[in-house]
């Protein structure tokens, strides 16, 4: 990973400030709609209430959305030519991949501090900061892996609507995933598989330590969700490397 | 072919008998919906350090595909490439090969200095950026943005990233496509100024003129072969002379003319056609006086050498 690379992409991407106001600011307006439509929210949740589980949700949402969009970036500039560009350069395709996630991170924690921002000035509660802490620390960190599904699924379809697919199957995940709404019987014990419910399970873990919100389901293990995140991990660096070698041969 | 590599290696001495390029029976071969796509149909060839070798062919000719298999951006189906000896990658990331790449792009949301700022730090290279922008006479444009540059400007700045490695060998795949005549020019003014010194350098070209104006060697490839190999004055005279064409009278016997035009001096070829004859050579006006005259010949018509002349000559040669 190169600082003075990631310096100036960040400085490109902050330029495009439509896309940057909708990536930041959407998470916190969810939150707000979402923290609302629960009568109960500011009802007992684990070490916190009801809000907080939300605003939670929302931040890891919100992380997950940026990282895969900033991510699929990387898609277009590939169509540009610029990977080629890119290998004639002693950087690596870890290194470029590293580069964007570091990237794509930042804007995450953008995201995500706006939704705790609205979050601690709306009413969410946690019995203690170090839950605030690592729940944030949590949903942005795990972000990551969604910036290389981002890159993954960008690069591997050759158009420039694959990043619309990737935030529309973005959405799909989430709802799989457990991160909109509690589900519950068949649907929960497929969303234990999906993309999302490790990532969103680990940051919810400083709240519930597993448990689920769904009434009457069993919790999860924090070794399940590790084993979740890491292996969507390891499945979308495997996608994301493969797409990117092959775009840099002309096809 | 063969004395052109003995003399270069002859002049670089013994320690530089590592070429800088060696391409051993490289094929390509893409699939695609029809079929498998040869684009490369075993090419070899070495480049000593230190030549100037246009790579000339028409569109489709395999120049790019060979080019990223120089570069290590494709790997090759069967055979091998090698840079300064070692493999493509590795040359890449030490630095020692760069290039101008025709379809490698730009991010047109970045500024000049900030797309030379950001190559120049993957190649650890950051002090060499003013020296580079001023070079390539882009240091005027630094605060500008790539979308709002010309073609020219946009060909100067990734001439500008291609030297930021201080390349010993530079690739560039027709660096001037698509720039009109007076901008080839600055640009091949800029190249010659002092960027060249003590470089290898390939370049692809399908214009006969750029291999003629700036290249010692030339590399014809066509279908993915190496069609001729040689000094570009060689390659030139024998693709250089005009070719005169005209019909001959009915009633008179057209093997015995195109006998009488092959005993002219410095004829190429005859070719025939029903009875219209193309004769191909340096001295065009020998041919259309003996057409003119003693042969009766009408509808005389002289044309320059084109690129595509030259292919059907080397080719109808060939076949």
């Amino acid at each position: 990973m190169n600082p003075t690379y990631v310096r100036i992409e960040l400085a490109r991407q902050s330029r495009d400030i439509g896309n940057l106001m909708f990536t930041v600011g959407l998470p916190a307006v969810m939150y707000l709609l979402f923290g609302n439509m629960f009568g109960g929210g500011s009802a007992q949740a684990g070490s916190g209430n009801v809000k907080f589980y939300i605003m939670v949700s929302m931040a890891a949402y919100g992380a997950a959305v940026a990282t895969t969009g900033i991510a699929g970036t990387a898609a277009a500039e590939n169509m540009l030519g610029w990977g080629r560009q890119i290998a004639l350069t002693p950087m690596k395709p870890s290194g470029f991949i590293q580069s964007k996630v570091a990237v794509a991170l930042t804007i995450a924690a953008a995201a995500a501090g706006v939704v705790f921002i609205v979050g601690a000035a709306t009413g969410a509660q946690a019995d203690s900061w170090s839950v605030w802490v690592l729940s944030y620390a949590i949903a942005v960190a795990g972000s990551a892996v969604f910036a290389l599904y981002g890159m993954g699924v960008g690069m591997s379809f050759k158009s420039e609507t694959a990043i619309n697919v990737a935030g529309g199957v973005l959405v799909f995940f989430a709802f799989f995933g457990n991160v909109f709404l509690p589900l519950s019987g068949t649907m929960l014990e497929i969303a234990r598989f999906t993309p999302m419910y490790g990532f969103v399970g680990l940051a919810r873990w400083p709240l519930l330590e597993g448990a689920v919100a769904t009434p009457g389901a069993t919790a999860d293990s924090f070794w399940w969700l590790v084993a979740n995140l890491v292996g969507w991990a390891l499945i979308f660096m495997a996608l994301a490397l493969w797409a990117m070698r092959r775009t840099r041969s002309r096809q | 072919m063969e004395t052109t590599i003995q003399q270069q290696q002859a002049r670089g001495g013994p320690d530089q008998a590592e070429p800088a390029l060696a391409m051993e029976a490289v094929r390509k071969t893409f699939r695609t919906a029809q079929g498998p796509l040869e684009a490369v149909a075993g090419i070899d060839l070495r480049v000593g350090a230190g030549e100037i070798v246009a790579f000339l062919g028409p569109n489709g000719a395999g120049k790019t595909t060979s080019i990223d298999m120089m570069l290590g951006l494709a790997v090759p189906t069967s055979g091998r490439v090698s840079v300064f000896g070692k493999d493509p990658r590795e040359a890449v990331a030490a630095g020692e090969v760069s290039a101008v790449l025709q379809t490698g792009g730009l991010l047109r949301d970045l500024t000049v200095r900030e797309t030379v700022t950001a190559i120049a730090a993957l190649h650890g290279a950051k002090d060499r950026v003013d020296a580079v922008m001023e070079r390539t006479d882009i240091s005027g444009l630094a605060k500008r943005k790539v979308s709002k540059c010309s073609g020219g400007e946009q060909q100067r700045l990734k001439f500008a990233l291609a030297l930021l490695p201080d390349p010993r060998l530079l690739v560039l795949d027709e660096p001037t496509a698509g720039m009109d005549v007076s901008a080839r020019h600055a640009f091949w003014d800029t190249m010659r100024a002092d960027a060249l010194e003590g470089r290898t350098v390939l370049f692809a070209t399908h214009y006969l003129e750029e291999a003629q104006d700036f290249a010692e060697r030339t590399v014809l490839i066509g279908a993915g072969k190496v069609l001729a190999d040689g000094p570009t004055a060689k390659l030139r005279e024998m693709t250089g002379g005009r070719v005169v064409s005209a019909t001959l009278p009915e009633g008179r016997p057209v093997a015995a003319a195109v006998a009488e035009l092959e005993l002219l001096e410095r004829v190429a070829s005859v070719r025939l056609s029903g009875r219209r004859v193309h004769v191909t050579g340096p001295d065009s006006d020998a041919a259309a006086r003996l057409l003119l005259g003693p042969l009766g010949a009408t509808d005389l018509e002289i044309a320059a050498p084109t690129l595509d002349a030259a292919f059907m000559e080397l080719t109808g040669a060939a076949s």
